[in-house]
C-alpha cells in the first residue's frame, strides 16, 4: 500500500470486527439417552446450554399397527392396542372395544361397563404414578420414584389379579370384558368373575394412593428446588395446545377444561362425581400438580365404582364370530396421556379396512420443535418429562 | 351433550358449504371438494379449534392385504380430519376425495401448526402430496424407504413369507381362503354368570 | 504411646497408613452408609446378601466387579489426558489429609497456612474434572467438564469466605491450631469454663455456607450438574469404565471424607471432645474415634440431601452462589471481625 492509497481510506470507516463467532454444537439426544423414555432422538443445535433448534426423530419403535391391524380379526388387535401406550395398556382396549361393538350393535352389561371403567381409572392411575415418580428422578430427586412406584404395584397388582397381565391385559372382549381369567380351554365355560376379595383390597389400595398422593405433594411440591425448575418452564398457551392437538393433563394444564370423560359416553363416567383439574399458566409445574390430583379423582371414581358395582353378566349375547358390517365409526376416550381415539372403517370384512389410531403421545411431543426453541439443556429434559409420553404411544 | 352428531354434521356442512354430510354411528362427517380444504378449515377453526388428528384412506378394489371391500367405489385416495371443540363433546371429520393418479392437497400446516406432523405421516404412508407443507420428509420410516406402507397396493412382507401361525383360530383370518368355519352360528359364549 | 508418637519414623508411617489405606477403606464405608441409608430411605432394603450381614461387603464387591471391567478408551479420546485424569482427582483429595488433624500429634504436616492448603489442594480434583471432560471427545463430558469448571470458580469463593470467619475467630490458619483454640474456653461461668465448637460459637452461618459449598464442590445433589445422569448420561464420567471411574468413584467419597473432616475440624472442633484436656494421652486414642464421629454426622447430613432434593440448574447454581452465598459470607466475615474486636 503506497502512502497516497493510505491517505485514500477514510480512517472513520474502518471498523474492525471483534465479534466472537461460535458455532452451534450439534448436540444429540437418544435415541439412547436416560431421559427420552426410550427411543426418541432429539438434534439439538446448541450453543452453549441453550437450544438454537430441535428436531425430534421419531420412528424407531414404529410397529405399523395401523397396516397390522387390516390383517387381523377384531379381537386380535385387541392384543395390538393395549401395546400402544403400554403404562395403561387397558385404557388403550377400551375405547377400540366400544367402537367396535357400536359398529356391530352390541353393548356391554352395565356390570362389564364398570369393571372396565374402573380398570381404566386404575390404567390411569398407574400411569399418572409412574409420571410422579419418573419426573422428580429427571430433575435429580431419586427418592419420590420408590414411593410413587410402591403403590404403583399395589394397583398393577389388583389390574394383575383381574386380568392376569400387568401391563397387557388384553382382557376386553366385543361385548363384555373376558369372564375367565385363568382358566383353559377346557374349562371354557367356568366363568370368572372378579378375583375374591378384589373390592375389598380396592378400597385399601386406593387408601395408599391418596397417601402416596399427599407424600408427594410434601416431599416434591414442597420442595423449593422443584419449584425453581418447573415453575414458568416450558409454558404452552392454550391456544397453541389446541392448534397441535395436545390433549389430556398437559392441555388441562395450560387451562383448558377439557376433559373426553365429562363428553362422551364412552364409559359410564356420568354416574359419578369428579372434578376435572386445570392448570393456570401451562408450565410444568401445572403439569405435575394436574396429574397429582388427577390420580385423587380417579382414586374417588374407582371408590364410588367399587361401591356401586351392579351385579348381572359380564358378556353380551354375540355370535362367535363377530361380523362387522360397513360403517364408519371414530370413538374417543379420555387416556392417562390425553385423548386416544380409533377410526375404523369397516368394509364388511373380518378385519378393518382402515383403522386410525390416534395416540394422545403423539400430538403431545409435534409441539416439541416449537416448544424447546431458545430453552436451556437442563430444561429440555424437565419439558420432556413433563409431557408425560411414551415412545409406543408416539410411534404406535 | 349438546346436539346429537346428525345435527353437528348438518349445521357444519350448511355453514361451510359441504358436498354431503353423514352421522353414522355417531361420527359426525362432512364431505368437501379438495380446492377448498383450506378454507373449510379456517371456517371452522372458530368453533372447532381442537386439531385431533390428519389421516387418509386408500379407497381399492384390489388389496393386497386384507380384506377387499364389499363394494369397490371409485379409486380414490380419502383425506380426513378431525376437529373437535373443547368441552361441548362436539366433533367433526372434514373429509375430501383425491384422485389416484396425482394425488395433492393444500397443507393445513398454516391452519392448524399440529398439522405438521400427521401430514408427515400421510405423505410417507399414502404417498400424498401435501402442497406447501414446510418439511415434508419422513416422519417414521427410514429415509430410503420405498414404497408407501399403508396403500392398498403394499403388501406385508411378514405374511407373505409366512402365513398366520393361528390355525386354532374359529374364525378365518382376513386376506385368507375362506373356509366355512364348524360353528359359524354357534350361538352366545359364553354362558352369562358370576 | 507417647514415646511412639515422639518417633519420627514411627510417627510417618502411621500417617502413610492413615492416608494411603484408611482413607480409601473408610471411602467404602462411606458407599455403603450412603447404600443403607439411601435404601432405608426409599423403603427399600439395599445391600443384603454380599458379606452376609446387612450386605456390608457390598462396596468390596463392587470395587472387584469394577476392576476386573475393561478399561476402555474411547478412539478420538486424548489419551494421556484421559488416563491421567481420575488419579489427579484422587490425588488432589488424598492430598487435603495431609493437614487433617486426627489427634495433637496424629497429622501429617501442621502446616501453618493449613486452611490454605486445604482449599487449595481441594480444588485440584476439579483440574481433573475438566480433564476428564475435555479428553473423553464427547460432548456430554465436555459439557459436564465445563459445568464442573463454572462450578468451582462459583463455589470456590463461598467456601474460602465461609472459612475467614473461623480463622478471624481462632487467629490462626494451622489447622492444629484452630482446633486447640477452641479448646480453649470461651467464656467462664464462675471458674467453670464454657468450650465450644466454633458451630456454637455463633459460626452457623459459615457452616451453612461451607457445607452447601463444599457440596457444590462434591458435585452432589442438588449440585450435581456435572454429572446429571437425566440431562449429560453421566456427564464428565461417560467414558470411563472399570479401575478408572473407580478411581472417579472413591475419590468422590473421599472427598465427601475429606471435605466433612475439614469441617469437623473448623466448625466442630475436630478431634476435641469438651471435658477432655486436650493434651491428654487419653486423647491420642480417643481423637481420631471423636473426629470420625463427627465425620459421619456431616456425611449423613450429606446423604439425607442427596435423597431428598432434585438438582439446580446452573444458572440457579450460579446466582445463588454470587447472590446469595458470597454477600452472605461477607456479612458473617464482618460481624466476626466486629465481635472479636468489640469483645
Amino acid at each position: 500500500m503506497t502512502e497516497r492509497d493510505f491517505r485514500a481510506m477514510n480512517l472513520s470507516e474502518v471498523q474492525v470486527s471483534v465479534e466472537l463467532v461460535t458455532p452451534d454444537v450439534t448436540l444429540n439426544l437418544g435415541p439412547q439417552h436416560p431421559s427420552t423414555h426410550g427411543v426418541l432422538r432429539l438434534i439439538a443445535k446448541v450453543d452453549g446450554e441453550v437450544i438454537n433448534e430441535i428436531d425430534p426423530v421419531i420412528g424407531y419403535m414404529h410397529r405399523g399397527y395401523e397396516k397390522l391391524a387390516e390383517v387381523r380379526t377384531y379381537p386380535q388387535i385387541t392384543a395390538l392396542v393395549n401395546r400402544i401406550d403400554w403404562v395403561s395398556g387397558f385404557a388403550n382396549e377400551v375405547p377400540f372395544m366400544v367402537a367396535t361393538e357400536r359398529l356391530v350393535g352390541v353393548e356391554a352389561p352395565e356390570r362389564a361397563q364398570y369393571i372396565r371403567l374402573i380398570l381404566a381409572e386404575m390404567a390411569r392411575i398407574s400411569s399418572h404414578l409412574m409420571f410422579l415418580s419418573s419426573y422428580p428422578l429427571e430433575l435429580g430427586a431419586a427418592t419420590p420414584l420408590m414411593y410413587a412406584l410402591r403403590e404403583r404395584e399395589r394397583v398393577l397388582d389388583l389390574i394383575e389379579g383381574v386380568t392376569g397381565g400387568r401391563f397387557h391385559p388384553n382382557f376386553n372382549r366385543v361385548g363384555g370384558v373376558k369372564p375367565a381369567a385363568g382358566a383353559g380351554s377346557d374349562q371354557k365355560k367356568v366363568v370368572q368373575d372378579l378375583p375374591e376379595g378384589f373390592l375389598a383390597e380396592t378400597r385399601e389400595a386406593m387408601r395408599t394412593v391418596l397417601a402416596v398422593c399427599d407424600d408427594m405433594d410434601e416431599l416434591v411440591v414442597g420442595n423449593e428446588i422443584f419449584l425453581e425448575r418447573t415453575k414458568g418452564i416450558g409454558i404452552i398457551p392454550a391456544e397453541r395446545a389446541l392448534e397441535y392437538g395436545v390433549s389430556g393433563p398437559n392441555l388441562r394444564a395450560s387451562g383448558v377444561r377439557f376433559d373426553i370423560r365429562k363428553t362422551d359416553d364412552y364409559l359410564p363416567y356420568s354416574k359419578f362425581e369428579f372434578e376435572v383439574p386445570i392448570g393456570a399458566v401451562g408450565d410444568c409445574f401445572d403439569r405435575y400438580m394436574v396429574r397429582l390430583e388427577e390420580i385423587r379423582q380417579a382414586a374417588r371414581i374407582v371408590i364410588q365404582a367399587v361401591d356401586t358395582l351392579p351385579s348381572g353378566p359380564l358378556q353380551a349375547k354375540v355370535p362367535r364370530v363377530i361380523k362387522v358390517p360397513r360403517g364408519e365409526i371414530y370413538v374417543r376416550a379420555e387416556n392417562p396421556k390425553g385423548e386416544m381415539g380409533y377410526h375404523i372403517v369397516s368394509e364388511g370384512g373380518r378385519g378393518p379396512y382402515r383403522l386410525k389410531i390416534r395416540s394422545a403421545s403423539f400430538s403431545n411431543i409435534s409441539i416439541l420443535p416449537w416448544l424447546l426453541k431458545g430453552q436451556l439443556v437442563p430444561d429440555i429434559i424437565a419439558i420432556l418429562g413433563s409431557l408425560d409420553f411414551v415412545l409406543g404411544d408416539v410411534d404406535r | 351433550m349438546t346436539a346429537s352428531p346428525s345435527e353437528i354434521a348438518e349445521r357444519y356442512a350448511a355453514m361451510v358449504g359441504a358436498d354431503s354430510f353423514s352421522a353414522d354411528h355417531g361420527t359426525a362427517k362432512i364431505r368437501v371438494a379438495a380446492s377448498r380444504w383450506i378454507e373449510v378449515h379456517e371456517a371452522l377453526r372458530t368453533d372447532l379449534p381442537f386439531f385431533s388428528w390428519l389421516s387418509a384412506i386408500d379407497w381399492a378394489a384390489e388389496v393386497a392385504v386384507g380384506d377387499p371391500p364389499e363394494e369397490a367405489g371409485e379409486e380414490r385416495y380419502e383425506v380426513l380430519s378431525r376437529l373437535s371443540d373443547v368441552g361441548g363433546g362436539a366433533g367433526l371429520i372434514v373429509s375430501t376425495d383425491i384422485s389416484k393418479s396425482d394425488p395433492r392437497v393444500a397443507s393445513l400446516t398454516g391452519v392448524f401448526g399440529g398439522a405438521d406432523w400427521h401430514e408427515r405421516e400421510a405423505a410417507e404412508m399414502f404417498g400424498i402430496l401435501f402442497e406447501g407443507h414446510p418439511h415434508l420428509v419422513k416422519l417414521y420410516l427410514p429415509d430410503g424407504f420405498e414404497g408407501y406402507p399403508l396403500r392398498k397396493t403394499f403388501p406385508l412382507l411378514s405374511r407373505e413369507v409366512k402365513p398366520w401361525p393361528g390355525t386354532v383360530d374359529v374364525e378365518d383370518m382376513p386376506a385368507t381362503e375362506n373356509v366355512e368355519a364348524g360353528d359359524e352360528a354357534g350361538g352366545a359364549e359364553p354362558e352369562d354368570g358370576e | 504411646m507417647s514415646a511412639i508418637l515422639d518417633n519420627f519414623w514411627w510417627l510417618l508411617a502411621i500417617k502413610v497408613l492413615v492416608v494411603a489405606l484408611f482413607i480409601p477403606g473408610f471411602s467404602l464405608v462411606l458407599i455403603f452408609a450412603e447404600l443403607k441409608l439411601s435404601a432405608h430411605m426409599q423403603s427399600r432394603i439395599g445391600p443384603y446378601f454380599a458379606g452376609g450381614r446387612w450386605g456390608w461387603a457390598q462396596p468390596l464387591a463392587d470395587g472387584l466387579k469394577f476392576m476386573q471391567k475393561e478399561d476402555l478408551v474411547p478412539a478420538d479420546a486424548d489419551r494421556p489426558v484421559f488416563k491421567v485424569a481420575p488419579m489427579i482427582v484422587l490425588m488432589g483429595t488424598l492430598a487435603v489429609f495431609v493437614i487433617v488433624p486426627f489427634s495433637p500429634k496424629l497429622i501429617v504436616s501442621d502446616l501453618d497456612l493449613g486452611v490454605f492448603y486445604a482449599l487449595a489442594a481441594g480444588s485440584i480434583g476439579t483440574v481433573g474434572v475438566l480433564m476428564a471432560g475435555w479428553s473423553s471427545a464427547n460432548k456430554y463430558s465436555l459439557m459436564g467438564g465445563l459445568r464442573a469448571a463454572a462450578q468451582l470458580i462459583a463455589y470456590e469463593l463461598p467456601l474460602v469466605l465461609a472459612v475467614v470467619g473461623v480463622v478471624i475467630a481462632a487467629g490462626t490458619m494451622s489447622m492444629g491450631g484452630i482446633v486447640a483454640a477452641q479448646a480453649e474456653p470461651w467464656f467462664h461461668i464462675g471458674t467453670f469454663g464454657v468450650r465450644l465448637p466454633y458451630l456454637l460459637q455463633g459460626q452457623v452461618v459459615g457452616f451453612a455456607i461451607f457445607m452447601i459449598a463444599s457440596l457444590a464442590e462434591l458435585s452432589r445433589i442438588p449440585f450435581d450438574m456435572p454429572i446429571a445422569e437425566s440431562e449429560l448420561v453421566m456427564g464428565y464420567l461417560t467414558e470411563y469404565s472399570g479401575i478408572r471411574f473407580t478411581m472417579f468413584f472413591l475419590g468422590e467419597y473421599a472427598g465427601m471424607f475429606s471435605m466433612a473432616a475439614i469441617a469437623a475440624t473448623l466448625f466442630l472442633g475436630g478431634y476435641y471432645l469438651p471435658g477432655l484436656p486436650i493434651a491428654s494421652n487419653a486423647m491420642y486414642v480417643l481423637g481420631p474415634l471423636v473426629l470420625i464421629g463427627k465425620v459421619l454426622v456431616l456425611v449423613f447430613l450429606m446423604i439425607w440431601m442427596r435423597w431428598t432434593f432434585p438438582r439446580l440448574r446452573e444458572d440457579q447454581l450460579q446466582s445463588l452462589a454470587w447472590r446469595w452465598l458470597i454477600p452472605l459470607a461477607l456479612v458473617n466475615i464482618m460481624a466476626t471481625a466486629t465481635f472479636k474486636v468489640v469483645f
